[in-house]
């Protein structure tokens, strides 16, 4: 069980989805991907894809409108 | 307590957002009595702040006239309609942009997005919404172009990006 | 978490209070535009609430395969659709003015629906996700809007031209041809079948589930 990071940090839709949807290719079961975004609609299509894709995922705001996602992933 | 929160802090569904939309879409057709849109003004604001920095000569339009379209309020109400939001859940703040490469982007994409929207008569609002809304053909036309143009642009996206 | 939550709500009240004077002084103006300014503030926040994006609802079904906004979109024509009608007769009826967006048809209605969906998902946004985006915060928008008055400005002028070259043929408004009750059929019947398409296309591009 690895953690790993990317940086996503001031970026727009879609690219960090796009980004994470690559960075997951790479890792194995059971890894966890961190993010942090301040933008509400990349935390929410995130959140959203990766649900709609069975994937473990927990948001939270860590401060004023800066999320911070955790992203376990459960299969290939 | 949570639930009550989450309505008035965390994220819509989106079919609650579109419901909500629709219903005041259409009470801005009924005060209006012309459907909502949004480029047409920017237009005229345009022209307007060309003709004050001294980038074109346009003699037509003034501030007296902008400040009684209802298109000034349109835009501007969803604006602050927005950082009103953002405030109400806590959420203001000033995002920078990550470097210039983004900046270059918006600007082009603004420039295009300002030029198709004038050059099809409406914008994804008023051509596309509205367009549709009010039944006519040219708002399908616009949705399929719309379509693919956004594919096209997604591909732009990912060469620059990635 | 408390503080967090709650940390910004002098802020809140300042502002809405800067609201609301705006509107009382607005209605000193134009009682129409004081409801517009209203409804118009109502729109932009159910627009950032509800995170819609009508640049995401175009492009994320081909470039990450969701479809929930792509569907939001649909309900939303197909509301908008049938108010419109309604609100349409109506104005027939009780003799009221209305002006609806049946605008000339033409190559021009395909181009510019084409630069406008390149530029808007360069842009990271349509039109309004710019707007609500500005007031979200941020930088990038703001430069989008930069653009957007240089692309009209240049477009308010430059397209009667162009639009000459290709020719340009009267808006056809549905009614017109078939009449109310049928057009808006037609046209929901559509949007049904674009939602099936989208439903297929999510489990083409997820798998079952």
């Amino acid at each position: 069980m690895a953690i790993y990071q990317i940086d996503i940090w001031g970026e727009m839709c879609p690219i960090p989805l796009i980004k994470t949807h690559r960075q997951l290719k790479k890792m194995s079961c059971g890894d966890i991907l961190v993010l942090e975004t301040e933008h509400s609609c990349t935390s929410r299509a995130i959140v959203l894809w990766a649900k709609e894709n069975g994937h473990e995922i927990d948001e939270k705001e860590v401060s004023n409108g800066i999320w911070r996602l955790e992203l376990t992933k459960r299969h290939d | 307590m949570k639930r009550g929160l989450e309505i008035f802090k965390g994220p819509w569904a989106y079919w609650v957002g579109a419901v909500i939309l629709a219903i005041l879409n259409i009470l801005v057709l009924i005060v209006r009595q012309e459907p909502w849109g949004i480029t047409n003004n920017i237009e005229l604001w345009a022209k307007w702040l060309g003709s004050i920095v001294g980038l074109i000569n346009s003699q037509d339009i003034t501030l007296n006239q902008l400040m009684l379209f209802s298109g000034t309020y349109l835009n501007l109400g969803v604006i602050l309609g927005a950082f009103w939001a953002t405030l109400a859940a806590s959420q203001a703040r000033f995002r920078p942009s990550k470097n210039i490469k983004f900046v270059l982007s918006a600007l082009a994409g603004g420039f295009l997005m300002g030029y198709g929207a004038r050059l099809a008569y409406g914008c994804s609002i008023g051509l596309a919404l509205n367009g549709i809304a009010s039944s006519s053909l040219t708002g399908w036309l616009f949705i399929i172009a719309l379509f693919i143009g956004s594919w096209l642009g997604s591909k732009i996206l990912i060469r620059i990006f990635l | 978490m408390k503080e967090i939550t709650s940390s910004q709500w002098k802020l809140n009240l300042g502002f809405s209070l800067f609201m609301l004077l705006l509107i009382v002084l607005l209605m000193q103006v134009s009682i129409q535009l004081a409801l517009i300014f209203a409804l118009s503030l109502a729109l932009g926040f159910t627009l950032q609430r509800s995170r819609f994006c009508t640049a995401s609802a175009f492009r994320d079904p081909i470039l990450v395969g969701t479809t929930k906004l792509t569907q939001a979109f649909i309900l939303l024509l197909a509301i908008s659709i049938m108010g419109f009608a309604v609100v349409a007769n109506g104005a027939e009826i009780l003799k009221i003015p209305l002006k609806l967006n049946v605008f000339p048809l033409g190559i021009h209605t395909i181009i510019g629906g084409i630069l406008f969906g390149i530029g808007m998902v360069l842009a990271g946004g349509c039109v309004s996700g710019v707007l609500t985006r500005i007031g979200e915060g941020f930088a990038m928008q703001m430069f989008a809007l930069l653009g957007l008055l240089f692309g009209t400005a240049f477009g308010g002028y430059s397209s009667p031209y162009i639009r000459s070259i290709f020719g340009e043929f009267s808006g056809v408004f549905l009614p017109d041809i078939f009449g109310w009750l049928p057009s808006v059929a037609i046209q929901l019947l559509i949007l049904l079948i674009l939602w099936e398409v989208t439903r297929w296309w999510h489990k083409k591009q997820n798998g079952v589930g």
